[in-house]
């Protein structure tokens, strides 16, 4: 953005002296190029966070109206002891969902990348299809599996008389992180495998003319490349678990003894708060807080994976 | 260039004033907007179930020619009421009808939403409705919506189940009697029941409490009194359902609706439930299996020889506050739900709350289509029969927090602990009061907690 307005007074200034004086007075011109962008900038996402940090300064009651209370909603956010159990949640889920996942993915690109496969692309395309059915229906289907009466686990159990049931409420969020990892895996092997294929093959040849091993191979050439990517799964996938939503709201109805509560994820919680709760204040509050919580974690996470790369 | 640019931003100008003089318009105060009562274009939200609604208003426009109702069908009850809350905050863009669930009403007419219908006589029509879905839609005494429909509670069971045990549904009069057979069929390996604390089992615990003359909730004005465990039906009902949880009498892990309800259903699992008299439909559809099975009696009563019925379910039609066409709205809700549009709506399925229909022969005559269908299933037992005379029986006055629908979503986060045996339903539903009680106070109410 900077960029379009700020070159152009410069390359203007090596032709005439009076573009020189007009240096520092604002050029509009970039502007003609950027303003369909701008506006909707402006209307998808500048006004709609402006307007929910807005309304979290008031308060709506079925009694009396709607008020401004200040940094109330927040301060009472910060007592919530449903909120943090919900925060608390997603973070237990993110610190082993996570890694689980990204290590699957890159172990799968590795394999890929190998070429010691057969059936290469169908493993690539085969692996990436989770990620291409939409969330509500794999919870669905996962759902079905997990049913311990009349699912695959209840099949499983009638057929070995064991008494497996994965939804209970001790490894529910388990059994939510698989499917979230068999969602995602293929998503995230793809960046792996992406930034794999950027090695230039005289790399791979000089190795083998060393005679390194394949291991070798993989340890000081694949993995450092990995590294950088890394980076990008990561913040990602970290957003997307906090963000936690359509798996447990789908599975509220599946899983016995209503063990996905309504603050089951900061998400959900924002969601019942607002629509049967009738507190669409303390709601996005509550969702200013978490994008607060959200990017700061990611932004750890960015600090200290570009130390490590200036290593 | 430059002109270009002029008309833009002029035109983008002129688009926002329009946009905020709309605005204006439409957040000027609706009261007293009674409007012509024989001239006007009504717009009505809601859903349509029975698939009547094209039918009814085209027979109602042929009546009165003068008014025009455009539907829109917002889908689901919540959806709904979501929409007309937000319309209603917004000050404009609200229907002239809309049709609520029965407990979502209250909260409405308490944030001033709805006409009071007293004002267009509607309260003289008491005597023609069904006293359960009736007493449902007062506030403050006057009725601030006309009931489509009805649910009285009713017990359905699978003979064939039933019959294994060696019980005699017919003979079951009372709850005691109702534990005797739940411990006869348990030992077969089958559940009377199923109860499982989650939001969708809050509208059968409403019913139930109701039946037990439970006044858990009292709204008077900006007052709430909530008693969840020691008023005295309350405690009735705590002690009833804590012993068929504690001796495993009831499946305590199937919620309502689910997946595996339908199928425990069907294949007997579940043998019986208490469930509003619009469940014929849904058993036909999601146990086809155990056609011919089915029966269906009337609720157990707490005492022998008692008539007690509650609610379960129901929709009504209510007139929207902002609305400019009042009088002719009425006119409309008046003609669904008292006129001759109850009747098409009844002849489509809709379990009627309208007396005149609930006693005519038509609706028990076990030779028409429709009821020879739903007879078939029940194994030629004439169900309608049975569903009108409870539909007849009187209820208890009953009252809905004013915030009904959070009180159904976090029913399930406190009450089901008592079902999985985390604690007791006592001090389940003592921590579901205080959730509550926190709930009012934030929506300013003041509560008191009992």
């Amino acid at each position: 953005m900077s960029q379009t307005v700020g070159v152009s007074p410069e390359m203007a200034g090596l032709h005439t002296p009076e573009a020189r004086i007009n240096k520092h007075k604002a050029d509009w011109r970039g502007w003609k190029f950027m303003w369909p962008f701008a506006v909707v900038f402006i209307f998808v996402f500048i006004i709609p966070i402006c307007y929910a940090i807005y309304i979290s300064f008031f308060k709506k009651q079925m009694i009396g109206g709607t008020k401004f209370v200040g940094l109330e909603n927040y301060s009472r956010l910060l007592s919530d002891t449903q909120f943090w159990s919900s925060v608390g949640r997603v973070a237990i889920f993110t610190i082993f969902q996570v890694p689980v996942m990204l290590f699957l993915a890159a172990a799968m690109a590795l394999a890929l990348d190998s070429m010691k496969l057969h059936g290469t692309k169908f493993f690539r395309i085969s692996t990436f299809l989770p990620y291409a059915v939409p969330a509500v229906v794999s919870t669905l289907i996962w759902g079905f599996v997990y049913g311990a009466k009349y699912g695959l686990v209840g099949s499983f159990n009638s057929f070995f008389g064991t008494h497996i049931d994965v939804l209970s409420p001790d490894v529910l969020l388990a059994a939510i992180a698989n499917i979230n990892t068999w969602e995602f895996t293929g998503y995230n092997m793809l960046i792996f495998y992406s930034s794999l294929s950027t090695i230039p093959h005289s790399l791979y040849e000089a190795a083998s003319i060393d005679g390194a091993s394949e291991w070798q191979i993989v340890k000081s050439i694949k993995l450092p490349e990995l590294k950088g990517s890394l980076a990008i799964t990561v913040i990602f996938s970290i957003i997307g678990s906090f963000q936690l939503f359509n798996e447990p709201s789908i599975l509220q109805n599946m899983v016995p003894g209503n063990a996905i509560t309504t603050y089951y994820t900061p998400n959900m919680y924002a969601y019942n708060l607002s629509f049967s709760g009738n507190q669409s204040n303390y709601a996005a509050a509550l969702a200013i807080v978490m994008a607060i919580i959200t990017m700061a974690i990611a932004y750890i996470v960015q600090l200290k994976s570009m130390k490590e790369q200036m290593k | 260039m430059r002109n270009v640019k002029k008309a833009i931003a002029a035109t983008a100008a002129i688009a926002t004033l329009v946009g905020l003089a709309a605005c204006g318009n439409g957040s000027g105060d609706g009261n007293a907007n009674k409007g012509d009562a024989d001239k006007a274009e009504l717009v009505f939200w809601g859903w349509d179930s029975g698939n009547s609604m094209k039918d009814i208003i085209a027979k109602f426009e042929k009546a009165n020619p003068g008014i025009t109702v455009k539907f829109n069908n917002t889908g689901t009850a919540e959806k709904t009421s979501t929409a007309l809350s937000n319309a209603i905050a917004a000050g404009n863009g609200a229907p002239d009808v809309v049709m609520l669930e029965d407990p979502t009403v209250t909260q409405f007419a308490v944030t001033d939403g709805l006409v009071d219908l007293s004002e267009f006589g509607a309260d003289k029509l008491a005597d023609d409705f069904a006293a359960g879905p009736w007493n449902k839609l007062q506030y403050n005494s006057k009725p601030y919506a006309l009931p489509i429909d009805s649910g009285p509670e009713m017990f359905f069971y699978n003979k064939a189940v039933f019959d294994k045990a060696g019980v005699d549904g017919e003979s079951i009069k009372t709850w005691d009697d109702y534990y005797e057979a739940a411990k006869k069929i348990r030992a077969t390996g089958s559940y009377i029941t199923n109860l499982a604390g989650t939001s969708n089992d809050y509208q059968p615990f409403t019913a139930q409490i109701w039946q037990a003359g439970a006044q858990p909730w009292k709204v008077d004005g900006e007052k709430i009194t909530i008693n969840m465990t020691k008023d005295e039906g309350m405690q009735r009902y705590i002690k009833f359902v804590q012993k068929l949880i504690d001796e495993d009498l009831v499946d305590t892990k199937t919620p309502n609706w689910s997946d595996d309800w339908n199928r425990e259903l069907n294949d007997g699992t579940i043998a019986s439930l208490t469930i509003g008299a619009w469940m014929p439909i849904n058993l036909m559809t999601g146990a086809p299996d155990q056609a011919g099975n089915w029966r269906v009696a009337q609720l157990p009563q707490w005492e022998e020889g008692q008539e007690v019925s509650a609610e379960d379910g129901g929709s009504a039609l209510a007139v929207v506050k902002l609305s400019k066409n009042q009088a002719a709205a009425y006119k409309f809700i008046e003609y669904m739900t008292h006129g001759d549009g109850a009747q098409v709506m009844a002849d489509t399925g809709t379990f009627p709350s309208l007396k005149k229909i609930l006693t005519s022969d038509s609706f028990t005559d076990p030779t028409t289509e429709a009821n020879k269908k739903t007879n078939d299933y029940f194994g030629g037992q004439n169900v309608n029969e049975v569903l009108s005379e409870a539909a007849q029986r009187p209820t208890e006055k009953f009252q809905y927090l004013p915030y009904n629908p959070f009180a159904q979503s976090s029913y399930g986060d406190e009450v089901s602990k008592a079902y999985t045996g985390e604690i007791t339903l006592e001090q389940a539903l003592e921590n579901y009061g205080k959730k509550l009680a926190e709930q009012g106070e934030q929506q300013g109410y003041t509560v008191t907690v009992k």
